[in-house]
């Protein structure tokens, strides 16, 4: 027989602090993929515009 | 038994991690220094001949910043003994016990080696090599090597607060040019004075006592700290001027320059004529609170020259 799963030894107020670190990496990643975007669009510039098809 | 149990699952976890908030991973990035260091590279970035998109020139800033961060949760987890002695240092979250020792270096190590790629990769390379060397810098030559070595610590290992306005410059220029180093050389010299006046206060000098570490009042004395105070500040004031010759600045941070060095000078003979009791203290805090304003206020006039669009005076060197 399997054991359920829990979140022992974590409490209720660990679990609390942990689900803000996880919002706040996942902001960070969103944050990093507008950082990457916007910076390739910049670095290119009028080069994508001005690309032989 | 329950509470061996809870004892045993409360270890666990401690040791395990997994218990610091957002602000205790935020604190390990020492906040305050970072707001210094974004706002000397900002000046950099503004100071130097040539121009960056503002786009590029804010990755460079935010990569800088966190390049800050990555060198101070470094350095927390690395001094967490001595931290946990000091008065000034017990709250931290590794010696207060929120983040591990294993977390601090992980956090630390990935911000680092993302940050270095991200200026790097996104902005130019010797702005990455010279954010690698500054971090390198903070941790293994003053963190690691001589804070705990030498009551020098504090005058070669400030070269690494001195690094982001050159890491700034850089960004921008893609070299490292005679302007870069006198901006470099003004905080260079302003360090020792600026950290000698907090440890000669009595609180912070027997934390750092206490901690082993052999900062200069503690070594020396008290006595040789405010003659190595007052002869840095003497130093400091025409090293503040070296940017006037390079063509960075003009007559307005000329003017007001002298007049904040005169100040600098003045609080600095205080320091080295008060010698007992509350005066001696209390000249100490003024010293130590005008180097913080004054180091503000002599960057933030570079900016208050370009923003009014005042001219520099030609170069005579570089």
């Amino acid at each position: 027989m399997t054991k359920p799963l829990t979140n022992a030894p974590f409490g209720p107020e660990d679990m609390a602090r942990r689900r803000k670190r996880a919002i706040a990496m996942a902001l960070i990643l969103a944050g990093m993929v507008v950082l990457f975007f916007v910076t390739t669009v910049v670095r290119l510039g009028s080069a994508v515009a001005e690309r032989t098809l | 038994m329950s509470d061996i149990n809870a004892h045993l699952a409360d270890s666990q976890v401690a040791s395990q991690g997994g218990l610091g908030s957002v602000g205790d991973f935020f604190a390990l990035l020492k906040p305050r220094v970072m707001s210094l260091v974004i706002f000397t590279a900002l000046v950099g970035i503004i100071a130097a001949p040539g121009s960056i998109h503002p786009w590029l020139g804010f990755v460079a800033l935010l990569a800088i910043a966190v390049g800050a961060g990555a060198a101070g949760a470094l350095n927390m987890w690395y001094d967490a003994d001595i931290d946990a002695v000091m008065r000034r240092t017990a709250k931290r979250p590794v010696p207060a016990g929120t983040i591990t020792p294993g977390e601090a270096l992980g956090f630390g190590m990935t911000l680092a080696v993302g940050s270095v790629l991200v200026l790097g990769l996104l902005v130019n390379i010797l702005a990455g090599a010279l954010l690698a060397f500054t971090i390198f810098f903070y941790i293994a030559i003053y963190t690691m090597w001589l804070k705990r070595l030498t009551p020098q610590n504090i005058v070669i290992g400030g070269a690494a607060g001195a690094f982001p306005p050159m890491v700034g410059w850089a960004s921008v220029t893609g070299s490292i040019d005679l302007g870069a180093i006198a901006l470099f050389l003004i905080i260079f010299v302003w360090t020792p004075p600026h950290f000698w006046a907090l440890a000669l206060w009595k609180k912070i000098n027997a934390d750092y006592a206490e901690a082993g570490v052999p900062m200069l009042p503690v070594v020396a004395g008290a006595d040789e700290t405010r003659r190595q105070i007052l002869i840095y500040s003497l130093i400091l004031v025409p090293v503040t001027l070296l940017p006037a010759l390079t063509g960075t600045v003009g007559l307005l941070y000329v003017v007001a320059n002298v007049i904040l060095g005169a100040l600098f000078l003045w609080y600095a003979w205080q320091v080295y004529r008060l010698r007992e009791g509350q005066a001696a203290e209390a000249a100490c805090k003024t010293l130590f609170g005008y180097s913080t304003s004054w180091l503000f206020i002599v960057f933030a006039l570079i900016l208050i020259e370009r923003a009014l669009g005042l001219a520099p005076f030609a170069p005579v060197i570089g």
